[in-house]
């Protein structure tokens, strides 16, 4: 069963932006893009999604901006701004950090 | 910058917040579509919510939900509204008008810019280090020589005329100021013009004068008031301005008049000891002076200095060592009244905060009795997942909504009431003058805000406390009407009400106490006789009057008064009782041992003939002031003291015959002794001093006032028809005399401003104390009328038990007296207390007065026990077979 709930608080604003990272993509796309790359292991409901791509608005990580989808429907794709791409590389090299801290941590015991 | 950017952002979505919530609807929608779920699966409000919040404008959305949800609550109940909005217009109106009060005397600026403004001063380099006032020259070689550091630099000198606009003569506080000053406090005159470089120059004595706007105001706001003459001292002056309002230069209060510099004469001249105005010796002149922008404060001192420097070598006849020239920033010089300032101050600061505190503590029994009325409609919220901080914040929303409009009903009253206060303060001050501005301004809107606030959280804390607490427990099974007695929240209820009572009967007792202190001073034995006496004070210096002028004016005043048909007898004395101002002296007998160590204080009076017997005090003993010794020239010099001075120089001895002398600054003076002629007995000088003080008076002959007050004796109850008589001989006698007042002793008495001030104090202290009152008994009435409708079952079930209607009524008068009582006790306590502190302002009061101790409490028993009649009355008549069917 694919789960979102074990992600540590924070993170999916991180993943969101790496995502965004590469192209602009709108809320579907970002969820399938996290679905896809996690290898099918995190999937990310609209009821925490959407949270998550406010609180990147406010803080000016991301910008959003109407346009038609292959499928002719208009949505909004979001697109990430150069201060989110700092704080995206921020966020990466403290989770690296942590990951490896944490691994030697547990490889010790 | 990336919290500004943050913030600018949130601004920007919440005011395009409704575009921007249906986006995020259709972005989500589009969502669901492409994951291919069916359009109406679920809906997406709750997820766009939790997604709005991260923009942080739900407490926004909260409060608007709160304020709507408050309003139509209080739309609903528009007696409650009512009473806690009048409630706390009363508590608060009260306090913003002594705020604005305070904001006019302490806190607003008194002209523009005041920061750039300095006083400038000159002070002795001398170890005693005074300070000296500033001649014209000195004043203008300064200015001359600081024209880039100083703006303006401008002179005044303030002093007494007697001002007649129209109406007589009225003692009114004037300032001679130079051609620039309103140019330095950046406050030109309302109309007219400020006065010209000619005007200012010394001795120029060109006549005109600029009033201040107030007494512009009194004379109807005349449009023709420029060019209008009016009479100082005497002189026609040519009225060229009306100053801005409120405009008091750097004093509360401010000048009535302002005269140019080259009129200055207009003033009391004694003082200059022959010197022509504008001599470099004729040091009379205070400078302020606004700085040009730019210039620190430190510039200006240097430049100052190095003046300063340079006038010492210039004239070092008239400069030497006073070579410190500096400058501070310009302070504003407030006068209060009496030597008690401090006293009131203090307590017209804290009776508003009582009031405001009995009418937080009435809401709040209010609120209560209400909050079990909703007991149901909070359980219901709370068991639908309002949490108990949310049902907090709606209680205080709704208490809010009420305090702020509490707050500007209470705005609008206190607005009325200081504008009613300041009008009604000028007539009774003994002089003209400017009194502070109390209008609006944002202090005091700012003020009006943090009382609305502070009394909200005063009056709805505890009873959102109280009531979301059983709401939170409480089951919605819970029916209103059989819960067990006095509950948590009955008990706070009556505690409310007992800490009423208590501050109610403090503000009353105290207000007892000014009234009483009123009737005492009112009813006083002033140690002679009132009836029948008329006064007229004049001072002939105010119109520039020499000595041997001023004489020959007190004697033809005399001797044409003396034969007005109806006038009994006549005298003149330079400081009748009950008049503040003149002199005192030290007195010792001569021959005595220690003459300086057993010197007395004696209140020094220059009288004519006949003063005991107008005053109708018998002649103890030697005799009264002979012809001769009212003209200067004879070589004896004589006194007739009174009885309290002789008793304290010579205890238990002849006193007549006797000498004594004056003591000045060095010790006994060296003129010849003075000879004691006769004995009168003591009279009181002022009502803050019960005792007789000592007298001595001396005859006219021997010293020369030029301040002196003719007293009257007249058939009893003809004095006040012969008021205009007396005032028309004058005028004849005199014309361009200034007479300060005519009026009948009586009058003059209470016209004291101890006197007036006593009855000001009386008429607040009870006003509050009636307000006070009125709302402890709203809240007796409030609570009692709830207990009663609570045990409705209760009271059904004793009557169909056969209990007599009578017992119930008793039942309920006596629980409502208990509390009562209990607040009774309690405020006894604080009234002893009070009482205690106003005994030291107040005259002949003590801080036990039985009389205001027994009705204070019994006013505030009579009208508890009414208070709970009316619902004691309703516990009788309830129907049985109702009360029980209420189940």
């Amino acid at each position: 069963m694919p789960r979102e709930t074990g992600l540590p608080p924070g993170t999916l604003m991180m993943l969101v932006l790496r995502v965004l990272k590469t192209q602009p993509l709108h809320g579907y796309a970002i969820a399938q893009r996290i679905h896809l790359l996690s290898a099918e292991e995190l999937r990310v409901e609209e009821g925490s999604l959407y949270p998550a791509l406010q609180k990147l608005l406010v803080k000016g990580w991301v910008t959003a901006a109407w346009r038609a989808s292959e499928s002719g429907r208009q949505v909004r794709e979001y697109r990430i701004t150069p201060s989110g791409r700092r704080q995206l590389a921020a966020e990466v090299a403290e989770y690296r950090r942590m990951a490896s801290a944490i691994g030697v941590l547990l490889d010790e015991a | 910058m990336a919290i500004i950017g943050e913030w600018i952002r949130r601004l920007g979505y919440l005011l395009r917040r409704r575009k921007l919530e249906d986006e995020l609807r259709l972005e989500m929608e589009a969502h669901r579509a492409e994951m291919g779920a069916p359009p109406a699966f679920g809906n997406t409000l709750r997820l766009r919510e939790e997604a709005r919040d991260a923009w942080g404008w739900r407490w926004l959305d909260d409060l608007v939900q709160d304020t709507r949800f408050a309003w139509r609550m209080l739309r609903h109940s528009p007696g409650f509204a009512l009473t806690a909005i009048v409630t706390l217009a009363l508590g608060i109106g009260v306090n913003i008008g002594m705020f604005s009060l305070i904001n006019g005397l302490l806190l607003r600026p008194l002209y523009p810019g005041a920061d750039d403004v300095f006083g400038v001063h000159s002070r002795s380099t001398k170890p005693s280090g005074r300070n000296r006032a500033f001649s014209y020259p000195n004043y203008r070689d300064i200015r001359e020589g600081t024209t880039d550091i100083f703006a303006n630099l401008a002179a005044s000198s303030t002093g007494f005329v007697g001002l007649d606009v129209g109406g007589g003569p009225r003692s009114t506080y004037a300032s001679a100021v130079t051609a620039n000053y309103f140019q330095v406090f950046a406050a030109p005159p309302a109309h007219g013009r400020a006065f010209t470089a000619e005007e200012e120059h010394p001795g120029a004595g060109i006549r005109v004068a600029i009033i201040s706007y107030s007494l512009w105001g009194q004379r109807g706001a005349d449009p023709d008031m420029l060019g209008r003459l009016v009479r100082i001292n005497g002189d026609e002056f040519t009225v060229v301005g009306v100053a801005r309002k409120g405009f008091a230069g750097t004093s509360i209060p401010g000048p009535g008049v302002w005269l140019p510099l080259g009129a200055r004469e207009a003033f009391r001249t004694e003082d200059r000891a022959g010197r022509p105005a504008g001599a470099r010796e004729a040091h009379e002149l205070s400078v302020v002076g606004r700085l040009r922008p730019g210039i620190s404060a430190e510039t200006a001192a240097a430049a100052l200095a190095t003046v300063g420097r340079r006038l010492e070598q210039a004239f070092p006849s008239v400069n030497a060592g006073y070579s410190q020239v500096m400058s501070r920033p310009s302070t504003r010089l407030i006068f209060l009244p009496g030597g008690s300032g401090a006293g009131w101050a203090l307590l017209l600061m804290l009776m508003p905060v009582i009031v405001l505190l009995v009418a937080c503590l009435n809401l709040a029994d209010l609120l209560l009795a209400r909050g079990h009325v909703r007991r149901q409609e909070l359980a219901v919220r709370s068991s639908l997942g309002g949490g108990r901080s949310r049902l907090i914040r709606q209680l205080l929303t709704e208490g809010l909504l009420l305090a702020l409009a509490g707050g500007a009903v209470g705005l609008w009253l206190s607005t009325w009431a200081t504008d009613a206060l300041l009008a009604s303060l000028g007539p009774m001050l003994p002089a003209v003058v400017t009194l502070p501005d109390v209008s609006l301004d944002w202090r005091v809107l700012l003020g009006t805000m943090a009382f609305s606030l502070v009394a909200t959280l005063i009056f709805s804390a505890g009873p959102a406390l109280a009531l979301t607490r059983r709401a939170a427990s409480a089951d919605l099974r819970r029916h209103t009407g059989n819960e067990g007695r006095a509950p948590g929240g009955l008990r706070l209820g009556h505690a409310l009400v007992i800490g009423q009572i208590a501050l109610s009967l403090l503000l009353l007792a105290s207000g007892g106490l000014f009234m009483m202190s009123v009737i005492r001073a009112a009813t006083t034995d002033p140690g002679f006789r009132l009836d029948g006496g008329l006064i007229v004070q004049v001072d002939p210096a105010l119109a520039g009057y020499d000595e041997a002028r001023g004489r020959q004016a007190h004697l033809a005043l005399l001797d044409r008064l003396r034969t007005v048909p109806g006038v009994e007898a006549v005298t003149i004395g330079s400081r009748p009782p009950f008049t503040s101002g003149g002199d005192s002296r030290k007195v010792a007998a001569v021959g005595a041992a220690d003459a300086q160590s057993r010197s007395v204080g004696a209140v020094f009076s220059v009288v004519g003939r006949d003063y005991a017997r107008v005053l109708r005090l018998p002649q103890l003993s030697g005799r009264d002031f002979s012809d001769a010794e009212l003209s200067p020239g004879s070589t004896e010099r004589v006194a007739i003291i009174d009885d309290a001075l002789a008793e304290k120089l010579w205890p238990g001895e002849e006193a007549l015959g006797r000498l004594i002398q004056f003591l000045d600054g060095k010790g006994l003076e060296a003129k010849q002794p003075i000879l004691v002629v006769g004995i009168i007995p003591a009279v009181k000088h002022s009502l803050g001093n019960p005792q007789p003080y000592p007298h001595v008076y001396v005859p006219l002959g021997q010293h020369y006032a030029s301040a002196m007050t003719l007293q009257l004796r007249v058939a009893g109850g003809s004095e006040r028809p012969m008021l205009g008589t007396i005032a028309r001989v004058v005028r004849d006698v005199d014309e361009r005399l200034p007479v300060l007042s005519v009026a009948t002793w009586r009058d003059h008495l209470n016209a004291g401003l101890d006197v007036r001030l006593q009855r000001a104090g009386a008429g607040v202290f009870s006003a509050f104390g009636g307000i006070a009152l009125l709302l402890a008994v709203l809240g007796v009435y409030g609570v009692k009328s709830y207990v009663v409708s609570r045990r409705t079952r209760e009271f059904g079930i004793r009557i169909a038990l056969g209990a007599h209607p009578r017992a119930l009524l008793w039942q309920v008068l006596r629980e409502g007296g208990r509390i009562t009582a209990i607040g009774i006790a309690i405020g006894l306590v604080l009234a002893l207390g009070a009482g205690q502190f106003l005994q030291g302002i107040l005259y002949g009061v003590n801080a036990i007065e039985p009389v205001v101790l027994v009705i204070a409490p019994l006013i505030l028993l009579g009208a508890s026990l009414l208070a709970s009649y009316i619902p004691a009355l309703r516990a009788t008549r309830v129907d049985p077979t109702v009360a029980l069917r209420s189940e």
